[in-house]
């Protein structure tokens, strides 16, 4: 008998979402549901620090250990420092374990260096007020000398770089250090590949618009997140990096904290551990031949994830995403970019959306992120005209209620789901902490399929991963 | 083509005239006015035909002074292509590196050829082709860049306005990267060859119905 579902991230007042009181079931609460540990599919799955007995201590503990072998000595006590963030971070395990990342490099460095002011500048993607909700959830303010969300339509500062003239935010660059602090949960593999995953926030988080259109837009699918690599060699930069600070995620949870005055050398850490850790959760979905999907969890439409693996990945995942030699992934903005006005892609080669998504049932996921092309492919049906609504109104997702249908309750899609698509296999994006909420069935499939997936991705797929990055592992 | 719903409308009482509302708008509808009976201080004004109801103001309010209602008649702003003459659009499409169906805009699904239209009808700053399009109305962050290789294709060099934060210029394409700098970091997994090849076909693709009437041997589906 397989065991009940892992609680799901519970739902969570913000802006971009709608009231948690209107979410009125859970897909862990149908029946039917169970779920499958990461521990059961791969036993050779890293063990984690974080969640642990230890709880978040192991968390400030280990920070605080990694950042012992940094150099902090360039700064001076009557100098100005900025911790860099994202907002990803937060949304990693219920957010506290990065919150407790930040608020160990505040003591750290105060505590090492007696800086007049450490201040927190925290990095967007497309929702301007997310790291603004943070920082007062974690009372980041209270923390730090001086703490602000930052959006990439705020005042910019251009920094010259070997290809030109890119533009930052000059408030994450406005002081005289900045600590670079992020995480390696592989997350937007479609955009950036994982080549210079570490790097990526750069052109992104702590850019203008000018610069996060050049990667989206003007330098292509693989060649993309040259973007960030750019700004960050750039002298101006280099004149303020201390250091970064890293959460070494895997789909289970945080492996290590990574710290170092070489981004370069938590570089190749993260893309190596991303590439072990996240690889085969990626390849097993893969091989998911039917099944409906559940979004249920308090993110933009894309990014709500399972053991790991956010929806807009598993889009894509009838197709390998670490391979280079893939042009184009099935979802990535440039994917988008190339589908004509028959809707269909522009070349043939451009692989559809997984054919293995018979239908998406949306319980519960944000707005603030472009998700019309998502409905376009799949069938949809958004739960409660309350939340259909906010998509109405929402100037990112103008379309797609266009193309999404609306069910009253989440049994009632589920129903329709099943008796359409003729499949009883479920995957559920909800944030299960440790594994992944799935139908028994698919649970069966995934557990039957695993060991393949494994020796597969050790044997073939690792090798060919490495060697088109560069990167040479000796044992 | 974009679908207007919303529109921005300021609190007086909380607005302190900051004008940050007025850098961040891409259509530029808000302008600082004075108010009668003070001396230095200004207010916003919210001028609701520019309004795309992009919330970009409303998220930056330092002080929560701006909220978005619902308009009770929506309405629609865009450019049908059709109206200009085709040989111009495509070509400037072509030289800025895009294929005229290609998609430029993720939030309003805006194709390229819109955005060529519009410049071809006067748009010749990012501001414009937002308030004609609706291009940068979305997330507003995305696609500065398509328009200002379009500007660029067809003559226009905008700049920027002093102060403002709409837009600050354009940045280099993947067409602009030396060959050093390809050859320094191709085995660190960047494929800037093989991706200008492949931009190159998504660019020069014909449809069926093109490519016979061109006489030509197009890529087709």
């Amino acid at each position: 008998m397989r065991p009940s579902p892992i609680q799901p991230l519970p739902a969570r007042s913000s802006r971009y979402g709608i009231d948690p009181q209107l979410v009125k079931k859970r897909f862990a609460e149908l029946p039917g549901m169970t779920s499958v540990t990461l521990r059961e599919l791969f036993p050779d799955s890293p063990n984690v620090i974080y969640p642990s007995a230890e709880g978040i201590a192991a968390i400030r503990r280990a920070t605080e250990e990694k950042m012992e072998q940094m150099d902090l000595s360039m700064i001076q006590p009557y100098q100005s420092v900025n911790v860099l963030a994202s907002h990803h971070g937060f949304t990693l395990l219920g957010g506290e374990p990065y919150a407790e990342v930040l608020r160990t490099i505040y003591d750290v460095v105060k505590r090492r260096t007696g800086a007049k002011e450490v201040r927190l500048r925290a990095g967007v993607g497309l929702r301007f007020r997310e790291t603004e909700e943070y920082i007062k959830r974690f009372e980041l303010k209270q923390y730090f000398d001086r703490a602000l969300g930052m959006a990439p339509i705020d005042e910019g500062i251009p920094i010259e770089t070997e290809i030109g003239t890119l533009y930052g935010l000059k408030r994450a660059y406005d002081a005289d250090w900045i600590i670079h602090v992020h995480n390696s949960d592989v997350r937007e593999v479609h955009f950036h590949r994982q080549v210079d995953r570490a790097v990526k926030p750069f052109g992104m988080s702590y850019a203008r618009i000018e610069t996060r259109s050049t990667y989206h837009q003007n330098l292509g699918p693989r060649a993309a997140n040259f973007t960030a690599r750019a700004i960050f060699e750039s002298p101006f930069v280099q004149s303020k990096f201390v250091g970064a600070v890293f959460m070494n995620m895997s789909p289970s949870g945080v492996v290590s904290i990574e710290a170092d005055n070489d981004l370069y050398k938590i570089n190749d850490t993260v893309t190596l551990d991303g590439l072990r850790y996240y690889g085969k959760v990626f390849h097993l979905l893969g091989r998911i031949d039917e099944c409906i999907v559940g979004l249920d969890f308090p993110c933009p439409v894309p990014y709500v994830f399972s053991a790991g693996v956010i929806y807009c990945n598993f889009v894509g995942a009838n197709v390998d995403l670490f391979d280079l030699d893939v042009k184009l992934p099935p979802y990535t903005w440039y994917t988008e970019a190339f589908y004509g006005k028959d809707g269909r892609p522009l070349l043939p080669d451009i692989s559809p959306v997984n054919p293995a998504i018979r239908m998406v049932i949306h319980n519960y996921a944000w707005i603030g992120y472009p998700s019309a092309f998502f409905a376009q492919q799949l069938p949809t049906l958004v739960v409660g005209k309350e939340q259909a609504e906010l998509f109405e109104h929402d100037p990112q997702n103008m379309e797609y209620m266009k193309y999404a249908m609306v069910a009253d309750n989440l049994e009632d899609a589920m129903r329709f789901a099943y008796r359409t698509t003729g499949t009883d296999k479920v995957l559920v994006f909800d944030g299960a902490v440790g594994g992944m909420n799935v139908s028994a069935s698919l649970a069966d499939h995934l557990m039957k399929e695993a060991p393949a997936a494994s020796a597969y991705v050790e044997s073939v797929l690792m090798p060919k991963w490495l060697k088109q990055r560069g990167i040479h592992v000796f044992a | 083509m974009r679908l207007i719903n919303t529109v921005a409308r300021i609190i007086d009482d909380k607005c302190t005239g900051c004008k940050i509302c007025a850098q961040v708008c891409p259509t530029l509808a808000i302008t600082m006015e004075p108010i009668p009976g003070s001396k230095n201080r200004k207010l916003a004004i919210v001028a609701d035909e520019q309004c795309t109801g992009c919330t970009a103001c409303e998220q930056r309010c330092p002080f929560d002074a701006i909220y978005m209602e619902n308009m009770e008649e929506s309405r629609v702003i865009g450019v049908n292509p059709a109206q200009v003459e085709q040989e111009r659009l495509q070509q400037i499409c072509y030289d800025a590196h895009l294929h005229p169906e290609q998609v430029v805009c993720y939030c309003t699904g805006t194709r390229a050829e819109e955005v060529a239209a519009a410049i071809l009808l006067g748009a010749d700053t990012p501001d414009k082709i937002s308030m004609a399009t609706g291009l940068r109305t979305g997330c507003t962050v995305e696609c500065l860049q398509p328009a200002m290789r379009l500007l660029h294709a067809a003559g226009h060099h905008p700049e920027p306005q002093k102060g403002m934060y709409q837009w600050y210029g354009a940045t280099p394409t993947i067409w602009d990267i030396p060959d050093e700098i390809k050859e320094k970091y191709v085995q660190r997994g960047f494929y800037f060859d093989d991706d200008i090849e492949f931009m190159e076909r998504i660019r020069n693709y014909q449809s069926n119905a093109e490519a016979s009437a061109n006489g030509s041997k197009g890529e087709v589906k």
